[in-house]
């Protein structure tokens, strides 16, 4: 079975110092002079620096250290309970780093918030809910507009942009609980992308999703990925986490890997990372059989 | 011709007439509240609130008579409602368990504090079952100035409000502060319930606020469409009410207290819609309908992973090696 995805995803990665360039770009020299240290930083998204998170007195992950770049994908992996939602909370700032840090966008985590978006689980959130589809993918501009004002007309125009780009820009009249599961995921990051943000966090959104939603969430995620956004993904899925990242992180209580997919997933790691989970079959291979 | 005197020679009374634009002001506000009083599933804190208030009402009334009422209960609604939104933003303690403690403490005082002088029972009843038809002029100021400020809160902040209650944890990621559009919004709800108790009682306040909203939900699942229904439907309520209370007092010598009525008529509105709703459903599943896409992608979840994540992994480990 060859991977469920769309090309351009994979197409991503390679030149490291090539990094899109931030809106300054027409302002720094160009040519074999590009200053380093002033570059780096600038294309830096997301580092972690020996960070560790604690819920009250429990640390529940520590360890994490990496970089994350403009327009690159960092997947975290882990089984269940190992820190990645964790670490995705306090990326967002809503759960202190209790050692070392986590600089966002050149910034603490709760000072970045606007340029960051937020996309939860579809499940998390209630079918019931009298809202449309239009109305959701709305909700990523309200930090824009402020407070008290009214979306305008070019909000509007950026809401229905985004529902297209994942492949939705007929159903936006429709109520958002009555869509299926992959659909409602894909009105979610439709809402994300509406907020224009440098870095993009998804807490599991390929979890019960359809291929058809899939493919749109893949090819939706590549496109950000191609104007710059960083993007943080969640998942359970080692495949897609192959396919759709740069960068992998491997979680369980700490990190165990951190590094491009086929340097941080290999079997050590993941047995590490799985334990009893990790089946060895023919010496060479590890399935994973449970997550 | 008799349809019009039934419905509009009642107010040709000044008592009747005040109790309309009372019952017309709470009808609108109420409803309005009670959309996001849905949206937020707090049917039950406005319950604590308007039992939690009591001790408000009595010592207001102690200290100012009458008109101490109201400004002695909204003192005790702020405090409760800052204080449910301080002890469930804390998480050490569930939202249910915090308003259960509010309501029980807080109405136990005000017994405590009524208890201890029997002759103030008697002008408590009418906190406990209302008096639409003695409110004054005074008091629909108050009702109308209440009205004012609700409806502005919730205009102004509805983005956001709407935001919260969809996705709490959304709201909190993208930096709102989510404490203080809860304390707004209970605050309003506060102010809502205390004006909506004199009219019709601390028993029956939370009808005015509920009904509407869940009424002209089951009828539609378009938010502006709710609202619209919501505050067209509370004050059409209170208005049948009263006609029916009237007829039946003055024309039929049946004794119906307006308060009450106008709780049976909202009822009454929320069967009808209720059996509306149900109707459709019924009719609506004889037609079949095109797919369950939630069960399709069940079905591939629990399937097509650990295919994957084989393929993924041994690619992993022979490209490592």
């Amino acid at each position: 079975m060859s991977g469920p995805t769309s090309a351009p995803v994979v197409a991503v990665p390679e030149q490291a110092s090539t990094d899109v360039r931030p809106s300054a770009g027409d302002q720094t020299p160009v040519g074999d002079r590009t200053p380093v240290g002033d570059q780096a930083s600038a294309g830096t998204a997301l580092a972690f620096d020996d960070a560790a998170i604690a819920y009250g007195r429990s640390t529940v992950l520590h360890s994490v250290h990496g970089t994350l770049h403009q327009g690159r994908t960092l997947a975290l992996i882990g089984p269940n309970g190992a820190g990645k939602s964790t670490l995705i909370k306090a990326v967002l700032g809503l759960l202190p780093v209790s050692s070392g840090s986590i600089t966002v966008l050149g910034r603490a985590p709760a000072a970045a918030r606007r340029e960051v978006a937020y996309v939860p689980q579809a499940d998390t959130l209630d079918r019931d809910f009298p809202i449309s589809v239009g109305q959701v993918v709305l909700m990523g501009r309200y930090r824009g507009i402020g407070w008290i004002r009214r979306p305008s007309r070019a909000d509007r125009a950026a809401a229905q942009a985004a529902l297209e780009a994942v492949g939705l820009a007929d159903r936006s009249r429709d109520r958002f609980g009555l869509l299926s599961g992959g659909q409602r995921q894909r009105v979610l990051l439709a809402r994300a992308i509406a907020a224009e943000p440098r870095l993009l966090l998804l807490d599991e959104p390929f979890n019960g999703v359809d291929v058809v939603s899939q493919e749109a969430l893949l090819t939706a995620l590549a496109t950000l990925a191609g104007t710059g956004t960083a993007t943080v993904v969640s998942t359970h899925d080692l495949a897609l986490a192959q396919t759709v990242s740069d960068q992998v992180c491997l979680l369980n209580g700490r990190q165990i890997a951190f590094g491009p997919a086929t340097r941080a997933l290999a079997p050590d790691q993941l047995r590490e990372a799985y334990g009893g989970a990790a089946l060895e079959i023919g010496g060479a291979s590890v399935i994973v059989t449970r997550t | 011709m008799i349809g019009a005197d039934l419905f509009i020679a009642p107010f040709e009374l000044p008592f009747m007439f005040r109790a309309l634009i009372e019952i017309l002001l709470l009808g609108a506000v109420s409803a309005g509240v009670g959309v996001l009083v849905m949206l937020r599933r707090l049917a039950f804190l406005t319950d604590v609130l308007t039992h939690a208030v009591f001790p408000g009402v009595v010592v207001g009334f102690m200290i100012g008579g009458t008109s101490g009422i109201v400004p002695g209960a909204l003192v005790v609604a702020a405090v409760v409602a800052a204080g449910f939104t301080a002890l469930a933003s804390t998480r050490r303690i569930s939202e249910d368990a915090a308003m259960a403690m509010l309501l029980t403490g807080s109405f136990a005082v005000g017994v405590v504090l009524v208890s201890r002088r029997e002759s103030y029972t008697s002008d408590l009843t009418g906190f406990l079952f209302g008096r639409l038809l003695t409110v004054n002029t005074t008091d629909i100021t108050v009702t109308a100035v209440t009205a004012a400020v609700a409806a502005a809160v919730l205009a102004l902040a509805r983005k956001e409000l709407l935001l919260r209650a969809f996705d709490p944890e959304g709201a909190r990621a993208a930096g709102y502060p989510v404490w203080l559009l809860d304390l707004l919004l209970n605050l309003v709800i506060a102010l809502v319930v205390v004006a909506a108790v004199r009219a019709v009682g601390t028993v029956l306040v939370i009808a005015l606020v509920v009904i509407p909203a869940a009424a002209a939900r089951l009828v539609t699942g378009r938010l502006t469409a709710i609202l619209a229904i919501s505050v067209l439907l509370g004050p059409l309520c209170g208005w049948l009410g009263l006609v029916a209370s009237y007829e039946a007092s003055v024309n039929h010598d049946v004794r119906l207290a307006a308060g009450a009525t106008v709780v049976l008529v909202l009822v009454a509105a929320y069967a009808l819609a209720f059996a509306g709703s149900a109707l459709r459903q019924f009719t609506g599943r004889a037609r079949s309908q095109p797919s369950q896409p939630s069960q399709r992608s069940q079905s591939q979840r629990s399937q097509s992973p650990p295919d994957r994540e084989a393929s993924a992994t041994s690619t992993v480990a022979s490209g490592g090696a």
